[in-house]
């Protein structure tokens, strides 16, 4: 097994990685990047805790080879952060509405209701909770999730206008 | 995880030579959503993995003539949103939204769902209702098969080591034609099928032109349902009929008991579910 060297941007920044063949996508990005946000969950696609943004659609890190995503643009929840430290409005309304307790799904669930809004700005209640039924919270925080997603949609409609 | 080479072909041609060494275990990988999970679970033991992801004719989805066209790298997402399949395969759109999760869907293949062969798959009874063949391509060439004589056993298929399926077909669904899909789970997300069934049925007035009705999770492989199917061709759409279509449907299948939901169970709620969306698929033929 040899390892290949791959160029790719990662959350807006060119990035060469030399990775072998079975390295997964979330280690380089948790291990090699030193960006904790996406985490290990199941490792089977049920419970989301990995999800990123690759070249604009959400995917699960853990079932992704690195060597994969050669030439992507990448974003985990560290690059929602503007260069003079505002927070995403997805990240803000999360911590408004405490839509989080333990936080381990929080990162993933940040990014994908992120992809969700960029897609359909204005989303339904149900349609937030269709787009992020991949994204699991054993705390079953999902009430407070779904009302910062909202909120966020709500708070976007008003800065676009 | 388990050390293999990984090689990304960018053509067609060169991924089939990459499938044909046979002095290494050599596998495709498509969407990865099993393959790697596979490997993980020493399910899987590649030596070598071909990614068929850099290929951009098997991306193609296309309209030949009468024919829909779908690459084997088409992902579940692309059944969608993709304008010709949103028009084309109502009854695999509707599979397509009970699929997994978003992230899944964007990885995931309809190729790959049909060539894992789980008894349970969700791609595969829409796929079967439409009638789909599967382009079966090997460095010898490609060969095509009727989706139903694809599916061999639990995760057994039709598809040598050395060959991908490069394309799936379908008819483009005449005028009056009627879909509807049930998929029965134990939740909305990431479920796996108690039971699921597809309808599709072509309409000419009051009477049945042709009805194709394909059951999952109630056999050792995705089934059509022939016998059901064979009454109702040619036959005025009735109450009686759509019953004795869905014993005969009930009948028909095999299912076992598993954590799921027990033999006897789905057989009832084939019966129940066969008859719903033969009704469905009627009202909307119209």
């Amino acid at each position: 097994m040899n390892k290949k060297t791959i160029h790719l941007k990662l959350n807006g920044e060119p990035r060469e990685w030399s990775v072998f063949p079975n390295e997964l996508l979330l280690n380089v990005i948790r291990e090699q990047e030193m960006l904790t946000g996406a985490k290990y969950g199941c490792g089977i696609g049920e419970c989301g805790a990995c999800s990123v943004i690759v070249n604009d659609q959400v995917a699960l890190s853990c079932l992704t080879l690195a060597i994969a995503v050669e030439g992507a643009e990448i974003t985990t929840v560290e690059g929602l952060v503007k260069a003079d430290g505002e927070l995403d409005p997805v990240q803000a309304a999360f911590l408004d509405y405490t839509a989080y307790q333990c936080g381990y799904c929080t990162p993933a669930m940040i990014v994908v209701a992120r992809t969700l809004l960029d897609e359909n700005p204005q989303p339904t209640e149900m349609q937030v909770r269709e787009y992020m039924r991949g994204n699991l919270c054993r705390c079953t925080g999902y009430a407070s999730i779904v009302r910062a997603v909202l909120a966020a949609a709500e708070k976007e409609k008003h800065l676009a206008h | 995880m388990r050390e293999f080479d990984l090689v990304i072909p960018k053509s067609l041609p060169d991924a089939l030579d990459a499938l044909a060494a046979n002095d290494v275990i050599v596998q495709p990988l498509a969407g990865g959503t099993d393959m790697i999970v596979n490997i993980r679970a020493r399910v899987a033991q590649p030596n070598v993995l071909v990614s068929l992801n850099d290929i951009a004719e098997l991306r193609e989805i296309r309209r030949d003539n009468g024919t829909i066209v779908v690459g084997g790298g088409a992902r579940i997402a692309d059944f969608l949103k993709h304008p010709l399949l949103i028009e084309n395969a109502e009854i695999a759109r509707q599979a397509a939204f009970h699929f997994a999760n978003p992230m899944i869907r964007n990885l995931a293949t309809a190729a790959g769902n049909l060539a894992s062969a789980s008894p349970a798959g969700d791609m595969s009874p829409p796929l079967l209702a439409l009638g789909a063949e599967v382009a079966l391509a090997s460095k010898a060439g490609t060969r095509t098969l009727p989706l139903d004589q694809f599916f061999i056993s639990v995760r057994k298929t039709a598809r040598r080591p050395d060959e991908i399926i490069s394309a799936l077909r379908w008819q483009v669904p005449p005028q009056h034609t009627g879909h509807a899909f049930y998929k029965m789970g134990l939740r909305a997300a990431d479920a796996i099928s108690v039971i699921s069934v597809a309808v599709v049925i072509e309409r000419a007035g009051d009477t049945i032109r042709e009805a194709r009705l394909a059951l999952g999770a109630v056999a050792p492989r995705p089934m059509r349902a022939y016998q059901a199917e064979a009454l109702l061709n040619s036959q005025k759409f009735t109450d009686a009929i759509v019953q004795e279509a869905a014993r005969l449907a009930s009948e028909e299948c095999s299912p076992i008991d598993d954590l799921r939901g027990t033999a006897s169970y789905r057989r009832r709620m084939v019966k129940v579910y066969v008859a719903r969306m033969l009704r469905q698929a009627w009202e909307r033929a119209k």
